[in-house]
């Protein structure tokens, strides 16, 4: 009995690669309000006022600045029955994405091309607000977005997926899926999609000249060719004002508008997402977006930080 | 076939490609009888170690993560809130709910979004090994929801989700009578496979290579009461290799008991740290 | 599924009968209620059985159709399971409220059947890899008197006892193209060998023993059942337990013997009366839904 107690905590150890990392640094309420018991009771009776009592002194009530991200985490390659695979982490907010390539005919308009199908869920298990059942408002919207982002940034050129002309292609189905929902699903949605594509590697497959049946060797595999690399950065507004980057889900339920930008590493608009809410001057979201190129590259050394670190041997 | 307005569609058929697997590639037995492909020993219960952590998803009361050997599954507890179904007759106790769904990417073949009738078949095993542990009678009017998601199916995920969503419970602070921990063998032979892999369970590496289902048998157990809260078993098997089985079973749960007790104190000690005074 | 209230003295009364092998209706414990069969009674089905057990009714129609075997069993046909819980047995069941219940029984019939000796799929094939047979096989639930799962494997033994399959021959013509011929004769068909297609007994712990063939007043005295599915020579295809109890290991063991030797007593007198009503062929007489 004693080694499998021994065997667990060496797990543990390497667990922060192979699977989840929760040591996620904590960000508690500053201690002159968790102190008092009466904060708890502000909170939940007035949760606008108490926003607006930290926003007032310009830092939010995890102890963020307005301008700054939660700590995002990065781990790939994880499952090992998806073709590709990673799970991120934005504060709470935890995505994972797996990609499983499937053999299909291609479309007829387009012979030359492949599919990609991006879905998002957000079951049960991440948040009490969704029901089980076919997929809500959220998470249709979400679905749509991803696969608005891939098809005008170009992440991946579909002409890529083709392997016989107009007789076979690849189907990449990425399936995202939320597991703990804390705000800012788009952007850890982003993340956990791109770094799953960088990761995802496919079989070779030549068809056969006399039954032109598929054949397909797992031996040998490749991964896809990344054309762009598009990074999200979500905003709210606060009381039709206050600009907040990477909102919790209480803050977005507190919010007047959303607002998210998708730049690629040209620094280059890829997709703006303003689902309705109150409206904002040009300046300030010209604010949104050169905080978004910020963040990109801070995302782009993550992403690049992680695969190297996965392909040298532990 | 209805088409699904509410996702992002793609073409109507595709196929795995494991469907065309190079013939030549395709088998490669293992010429060794004696060990199992992860090194373990056949006929001994030598369960595959786990890494367990509670506490993991911020929204829910109560979550446990479980990892053994590829398999991988998450558990969440919601409640006890007020219950949905205002029609039950019998209000003095709590109703538990349960909700198991593989990731579409978790198994070797994509599976689908939509709940298939074997995941509500293993929701409604979950729910009979559960209910047992559980303290309903505590929560007159309300219920609990358990929702467990499979990220990687390795075999033996009812067993092992059985045991993260009693782990679960007890993060979420429901009162329990006991744990509820989970084991699965496979009987292969005359000798049998203790927390089967995907590829044992499904028969992939008989040497004959018939899928011959000569017995599965998954137990849920509660140690400290011992007893057998939930039993399932397919394939044909005599009635002292199912005793024998369930035996085997029960001997597993107890090598798991102690990890899990001790994720459990850890968490309890995470969540309230012992006073300073 | 149909429950029925018991108050705590009719509760005392039955578990104190239970302990002295004596039930309310004057059976033993292992003893089953009266039970009568009729096969052949849809006659635009393939096979098709009638079980009656106490006022339990349940009506099994079996049709044989022609599809793709599955990729991974290539040389193999299959059987599908559906279960019926119709409002005609219950209220209860009324819009989607069967459908809990069946899609349960329904997952426990594939379950029960999931080996290999239960039925020759293999004699279900028609062309490796493009024909086989799939049996489909439509449970419907007429009466709610405790037990269901037992009277269905007994109706659905009995049914495909009864289901003859057309024989199919295959020709090829020159280009190698195959066609697929059905037997104009309607007496030459394919029979199904039966004999080891296990039955379902369910045992209810009641008290500290355990009874077969619940009634829904046992069944409300009891915690948890098992259900085992035994085969003709005693071997074991399923078990599971049901019910929102638990059981003491021991108490497992005991039951699974009782399941082995009931179940083994269940199959000969079954198979016996189902070959002596086929032998009758013409002249036996119909009962019907109204006997």
């Amino acid at each position: 009995m004693k080694h499998l107690l021994i065997n667990l905590v060496s797990r543990g150890t390497e667990m922060n690669f192979v699977g989840f990392r929760s040591d996620v640094r904590t960000l508690d309420e500053p201690t002159w309000l968790t102190k008092n018991t009466m904060a708890a009771g502000f909170k939940t009776a007035e949760p606008l006022e108490y926003h607006r009592s930290f926003l007032k002194e310009n830092c939010r009530p995890d102890g963020r600045e307005l301008g700054e991200f939660r700590t995002t985490t990065l781990n790939i390659g994880s499952i090992s029955t998806a073709d590709g695979s990673a799970l991120v982490k934005i504060g709470n907010t935890t995505v994972m994405c797996g990609i499983k390539g499937e053999l299909a005919n291609p479309p007829v308009d387009a012979p030359n091309k492949g599919y990609i199908v991006p879905n998002v869920d957000l079951p049960p298990l991440c948040s009490s607000r969704f029901r089980p059942g076919p997929p809500g408002e959220r998470a249709q919207a979400a679905s749509q977005f991803i696969a608005d982002v891939i098809e005008s940034s170009a992440v991946i050129q579909k002409e890529d997926l083709c392997i016989v002309k107009g007789k076979l292609c690849w189907v990449l189905y990425c399936d995202i899926m939320c597991l703990d929902f804390d705000g800012n699903l788009l952007d850890a949605c982003l993340i956990a999609l791109l770094a799953a594509l960088k990761n995802a590697r496919l079989p070779e497959v030549t068809v056969n000249k006399e039954t032109e049946a598929p054949e397909v060797n797992l031996e040998s595999r490749r991964s896809l060719n990344i054309h762009k690399h598009p990074v999200g950065a979500s905003f709210i507004v606060f009381d039709d004002s206050i600009m907040i980057v990477d909102p919790t889900a209480e803050e977005e339920s507190l919010s007047t508008a959303t607002i998210t930008v998708v730049t690629d590493e040209e620094e280059r608009l890829c997709a703006l997402h303003k689902p309705g809410g109150t409206s904002l001057s040009g300046e300030k979201l010209q604010n949104c977006i050169s905080r978004a190129t910020t963040r990109h590259k801070e995302v782009r050394k993550l992403i690049d930080k992680v695969i190297q670190s996965a392909k040298t041997p532990k | 076939m209805p088409t699904d307005t509410k996702r992002v569609r793609g073409p109507e058929v595709s196929q795995s490609p494991s469907l065309f697997l190079c013939k030549t590639a395709a088998k490669k037995s293992t010429a060794s009888n004696d060990a199992r492909v992860d090194g373990r020993q056949r006929g001994q219960v030598d369960v595959r170690s786990v890494f367990v952590r509670c506490g993991l998803i911020s929204q829910a009361k109560g979550s446990a993560y479980i990892e053994a050997g590829n398999t991988k599954l998450i558990c969440c507890v919601y409640g006890p809130r007020e219950t949905e179904r205002k029609d039950e007759t019998d209000m003095k106790s709590g109703r538990l709910i349960t909700d198991m769904r593989f990731a579409p990417f978790s198994c070797r073949e994509r599976g689908s979004w939509i709940q298939g009738s074997d995941e509500k078949d293993l929701s409604l095993m979950l729910l009979e090994s559960l209910r047992p542990g559980v303290c309903l009678q505590k929560y007159p009017r309300s219920q609990i929801e358990v929702n467990v998601m499979v990220l990687e199916n390795d075999g033996a995920v009812l067993a092992h989700a059985v045991t993260c969503a009693s782990m679960a419970l007890a993060d979420a602070g429901i009162e329990m009578y006991d744990l509820v921990l989970g084991c699965s063998i496979r009987q292969e032979g005359a000798t049998y496979l203790i927390d089967p892999t995907f590829l044992e369970e499904n028969g992939c590496n008989l040497a004959s290579g018939s899928r011959e289902n000569l017995g599965s048998l998954t137990v849920a157990f509660l140690p400290s009461l011992n007893q057998i809260s939930g039993l399932q078993s397919d394939g044909e098997m005599g009635e002292d290799t199912l005793t024998g089985g369930v035996r085997t079973c029960i001997e597993g749960c107890f090598k798991l008991y102690p990890v899990i007790q001790q994720a459990l104190s850890k968490a309890v000690r995470r969540k309230a740290p012992p006073s300073e005074s | 599924m149909a429950t029925v209230q018991v108050s705590e003295a009719e509760k005392v009364y039955i578990l104190h009968g239970v302990r002295d092998d004596l039930r309310v209706d004057g059976r033993g414990c292992e003893d089953y209620r009266h039970m009568e069969i009729e096969t052949e009674m849809v006659s635009n089905t393939d096979g098709s059985a009638k079980v009656t057990l106490g006022h339990t009714d349940v009506l099994v129609g079996v049709k044989a159709e022609m599809g793709k075997p599955r990729p991974m069993v290539p040389g193999e046909g299959y059987l599908e399971f559906f279960v019926d819980c119709s409002a005609n047995a219950t209220p209860e069941f009324e819009g989607r409220g069967g459908d809990e219940l069946g899609m349960e029984l329904s997952n426990t019939l594939y379950k029960v059947f999931n080996n290999r000796y239960s039925v020759d799929l293999k004699s279900l094939c028609i062309s490796p890899g493009e024909h086989c047979w799939v049996l489909y096989v439509d449970v419907l639930l007429l009466q709610c008197d405790g037990n269901l799962f037992d009277a269905i494997s007994v109706a659905i033994k009995a049914a495909l006892f009864n289901t003859k399959i057309p024989k199919v021959h295959i020709s090829e013509d020159e280009e190698g193209g195959k066609e697929i011929e059905l037997s104009d004769d309607p007496y030459d068909c394919m029979r199904l060998n039966v004999e080891n297609v296990p039955c379902i007994v369910t045992l209810c712990k009641v008290g500290h023993r355990h009874v077969v063939d619940a009634t829904l007043q046992e069944k409300a005295c009891s915690v948890a059942s098992l259900i085992i599915s035994v085969t003709r020579k005693g071997t074991v295809t399923c078990v599971r337990k049901v019910g929102g109890g638990s059981l003491d290991p021991e108490s497992i063991f005991e039951m699974t013997e009782t399941g082995k030797r009931v179940g083994k007593a269940l199959h000969a007198p079954l198979m016996q009366l189902l070959q002596e009503e086929e032998s009758l062929g013409k002249k036996r007489q119909k009962v019907g839904f109204l006997g």
